[in-house]
């Protein structure tokens, strides 16, 4: 994207705006100048701004400013600001409305162009895939896996089945380019006997158009989601891997105040679940290497709406698969985490060197744990996490939780291995 | 959307995650006490990491606080810390730093006097225990030691060549020098937090270490800004001075400062680890009083949260972390709406001349206390018998001028937790 300042659509009152988004008490007049917030922000310093300026700046009514610095694309809206600040200010409030007043074709096309996608067609889908093409992968992918020996050949991925307990969505980016990704997550399903369905409509679980600041694209999407959700009459609606998705319907059903059914929930809350009630029996007796994980908590799914418990079901899981002495925590983390610089659309938004830049804190994170993996339970961290280790060079992989469940009980196919390393690229599958 | 309610269960309630709050959870820890926690950092962002019990009196900066905790119960009987004995006090401070030690943040354990420590400026204050990272810097003042300061282009907050001018009467051997930080060195703003998390990273350090090592010359210890490393200061430092083969200090910086964002971010790790329901960052909104003890309603990012417990700690602190609020014509207690100690109406909050020596009496305002550190009502009478409070949100002390801030806080956390327990075992 070109960094030229362009011309909001129009200005914003940002003062006035905050008195009506912000909660009583949490008025920007309550800001003690104190930095925390910028010190504590890797979006600080590009493109000359920072969450303190951004508030003084809307202190002293400097809207035109505001409304268009290109600062905003860079801030991945996740509100680690306002969790150090002593008064709980929350800057990515604004930074969402001046999104929105820029005009649509000034904004990074990235962005736009996978909101625009997802509203094209009923999957919801960023990357444009079709309903029909989501249910024949789905229908192959099947076949496939049930090829891969007898202990999966009753195995289902059930579509629009009414009234299955467990709605199942699933981020784009594995029917489009790595279907065989897909296996590891049905055979946790099938080991657990899970009572799930995917869904043809509304199925797709990345969502851009938030990040647009257009909250009638928002909520547009959100719609259509839970119409999905509620047509099936499925009781709860299970976010797989993916921070940003989990937040957006969540978030957005509370805001636009839309009937919803059902109860939201993380994919890995239920990992830990399973794990606890003995239905899900992984162990870390294969990692005899000593190999070392640390976690990347998506701080769309932590901080931002889940909160602490998630952070510490993430952990658990991941303690049990890798073993007490295996893992590593990154400091800061759980509600305190840094975002990795992959969220608020910044992936899409086209501006790399800006998006290394905000990275270079997790990537020294991350370093600093020493660890040989990353896991994480967001799509977007993900790729972002694995961007930078290309970028600074660094020495690990990136890898799903799925993908080690399935390598714990024994169940993790060749071909579905991507993520892992030569260390465990052949673990469990014989000579 | 369909969300489960959530409910924590505890035997005691700390509300507030300042110093006094954090000192509560680990005392109750420490005896057994089943906790759940709820608070924003608070002013502990602000701290230079110096733990003050008494620094100041009448009669200026005090050497020995002990001495001076006794005359402090001849003349002011109703402050907080006259109200504590020698022996608690004590016994709370030296497990409050023991236990901050234990955690990975190495503190001195309180000594028989106050020690004279470096402020950002390079002027000198009392304190009484101090993080490790910034000890060495006694020794080398009271041994004159040739030393270089060094600061950074960017950092703002610190200035080598301020320091070294205010200390150069005392401590003639000081030298700055500034220098750019390893890859972020471009002269744009950098913050020491910043700075502090790349310093976790080995190559950096070794790269700070190639950077400072020829400019040591004859210099026998180095001063840096505090930035030795926000989770593991103690390992930071010690890799450092081993790379540089001299003993190197740190000086606290103005916030936003590192010694605070250790402090916040070792209790939001370790205290979950050991067992306590920890909601940080957020407020109670609404306490209920009851028979059997307190419930407390507050709401998080995800919806509203109950916490039921025996009985509860208050320690919400003063104006800016929002435990007391100034109304027009009153002060006022925030939560349960306590009685307020404070002087008869707004025009004798302060005295004409801000720097007035006397103090202001708007800062010895507070909630007061019976013996069993339960508040009072507007009756006198202690509010609830399971109701107890802490910090610097109580009357009758000037933490600012007394430089009792820690002091106060662990002292009466220390008190307060102590009662509370009884109250809450007391069926
Ligand atoms: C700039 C500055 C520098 C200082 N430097 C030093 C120093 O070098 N040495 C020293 O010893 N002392 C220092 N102090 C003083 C010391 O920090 C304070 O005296 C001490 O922190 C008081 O602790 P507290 O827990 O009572 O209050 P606070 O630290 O103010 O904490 C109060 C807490 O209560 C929370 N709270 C308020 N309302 C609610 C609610 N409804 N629900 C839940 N939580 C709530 C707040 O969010 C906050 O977490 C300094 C203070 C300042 C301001
Ligand atoms: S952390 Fe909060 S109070 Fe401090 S400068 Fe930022 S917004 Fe203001
Ligand atoms: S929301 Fe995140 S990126 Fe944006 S200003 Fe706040 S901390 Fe920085
Ligand atoms: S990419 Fe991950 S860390 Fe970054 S905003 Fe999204 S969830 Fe948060």
């Amino acid at each position: 994207m070109n960094t030229a300042s362009p011309i909001a659509t129009h200005t914003i009152d940002f003062k006035a705006a905050a008195r009506d988004l912000l909660p009583p008490g949490a008025s920007y007049d309550a800001c003690l100048s104190c930095g925390l917030c910028s010190a504590g922000c890797p979006a600080s310093g590009l493109e000359g701004m920072d969450p303190r300026r951004f508030i003084r700046m809307a202190m002293l009514g400097m809207n035109e400013e505001l409304s268009t610095t290109p600062w905003i694309w860079t801030c991945t809206q996740c509100q680690r600001c306002k969790y150090v600040c002593p008064m709980s200010i929350d800057v990515a409030v604004l930074v969402g409305l001046a999104r929105g007043a820029w005009p649509t074709e000034k904004k990074p096309s990235g962005i736009v162009r996978s909101c625009e996608a997802q509203l094209r067609f009923p999957g919801t889908s960023a990357m444009g895939l079709q309903e029909e093409d989501f249910v024949e992968t789905v229908e192959e992918t099947v076949a496939s896996v049930r090829g891969q020996g007898d202990r999966f050949a009753r195995l289902e991925a059930p579509i629009d089945r009414q009234g299955a307990h467990f709605f199942v969505n699933q981020n784009s980016r594995e029917p489009a380019t790595e279907p065989e990704e897909m296996g590891p997550l049905w055979k946790i399903f099938d080991y657990v006997g899970a009572d799930w369905t995917y869904s043809s409509t509304g199925w797709a679980a990345e969502n851009f158009c938030m990040f647009t600041g257009d909250d009638q694209a928002w909520r547009k999407m959100v719609e259509q989601r839970v119409a999905a959700v509620n047509r099936l009459g499925c009781k709860v609606w299970l976010n797989t891997e993916c921070g940003h998705s989990f937040y957006t319907v969540w978030k957005g059903v509370e805001r636009f105040g839309l009937k919803a059914d059902f109860e939201p929930a993380s994919l890995v809350s239920y990992y830990a679940r399973w794990i606890r009630e003995g239905r899900l029996p992984v162990n870390a007796e294969w990692n005899t290497q000593g190999i070392k994980f640390t976690v990347q908590d998506p701080c769309q799914l932590v901080r931002k709406s889940l909160g602490d418990t998630m952070a510490d079901d993430i952990r658990y899981v991941a303690r049990m698969l890798v073993g007490e002495e295996n893992f590593i925590d990154m400091a800061p983390s759980r509600s305190a985490n840094y975002c990795c610089g992959g969220g608020g659309g910044f992936l899409q938004a086209g501006m790399k060197e800006q998006r290394w830049a905000y990275g270079k804190r997790k990537f020294d994170q991350i370093t600093s744990t020493q660890a040989d993996y990353v896991l994480t339970p967001c799509h977007n961290c993900h790729s972002q996490i694995e961007d930078l280790a290309r970028h600074f060079h660094g020495g690990y992989r990136v890898v799903h939780f799925w993908t080690l469940i399935c390598l714990s009980l024994g169940m993790l196919g060749e071909h579905e291995r991507k993520y892992l390393g030569p260390d465990l690229a052949r673990l469990g599958l014989g000579a | 959307m369909i969300k489960e309610p959530r409910r924590h269960q505890a035997e005691l309630l700390v509300i507030g995650s300042g110093l006094a709050g954090m000192a509560a959870s680990l005392f109750a820890l420490a005896r057994g006490v089943s906790v759940a926690q709820v608070g924003n950092s608070g002013v502990i962002a602000f701290t230079t990491g110096y733990l003050d019990l008494l620094g100041h009196d009448e009669r200026g900066f005090v050497d020995d606080p002990w001495q001076a905790l006794i005359r402090l119960r001849e003349d002011e009987p109703r402050h907080p810390l006259a109200n504590v004995t020698e022996n608690d006090i004590r016994a709370a401070f030296t497990s409050f730093t023991q236990s901050l030690t234990e955690m990975g943040l190495g503190y001195t354990a309180p000594g028989a006097h106050n020690v004279l420590a470096l402020t950002p400026a390079g002027t000198l204050k009392p304190t009484l225990s101090l993080p490790l990272t910034m000890q060495p810097a006694i020794a080398a003042m009271a041994a004159g030691l040739d030393t270089l300061i060094v600061d950074f282009t960017g950092l703002n907050g610190f200035s080598a060549r301020e320091v070294v001018a205010n200390l150069s009467q005392r401590w003639p051997g000081l030298r700055a020098a500034r220098i750019g930080f390893p890859d972020m060195d471009s002269g744009a703003e950098v913050y020491a937090e910043v700075l502090a998390r790349a310093l976790e990273v080995p190559a950096t350090r070794q790269l700070l270490a190639e950077r400072i090592g020829p400019l040591l010359g004859s210099a026998q210890a180095l001063g840096l800004p505090a930035i030795l490393g926000v989770h593991r200061p103690d390992h930071v430092h010690r890799e450092l001075q081993s790379l540089l083969g001299v003993p190197v200090f740190e000086i606290p910086t103005m916030p936003p400062a590192v010694p605070g964002v250790r402090l916040r971010e070792l209790f939001e790790t370790r205290l979950p680890q050991c067992g306590v329901a920890l909601e940080p960052q957020h407020r109670v909104k609404r306490l209920e009083l009851h028979t059997q003890g307190v419930t407390a309603h507050l709401e998080d990012a995800y919806g509203e949260v109950t916490i039921e417990a025996a009985a509860a700690v208050l320690a919400t602190g003063r104006f800016t972390s929002g435990g007391l609020r100034a109304d027009p014509n009153a002060i006022r207690e925030t939560l349960v709406n306590l009685a307020v100690s404070q002087p008869e109406g707004r025009a004798h909050w302060y005295r004409p001349d801000y720097f007035d020596p006397r103090g202001h009496a708007i800062n010895r305002s507070g909630v007061m206390v019976d013996e069993q550190w339960r508040p009072l009502d507007a009756t006198g009478k202690p509010a609830h018998p399971r109701l107890f409070a802490a910090g610097s949100l109580l009357a009758h002390q000037d933490w600012i001028r007394q430089r009792c801030g820690a002091g106060v806080a662990i002292a009466t956390a220390y008190k307060a937790v102590d009662a509370a327990t009884q109250a809450a075992r007391s069926g």
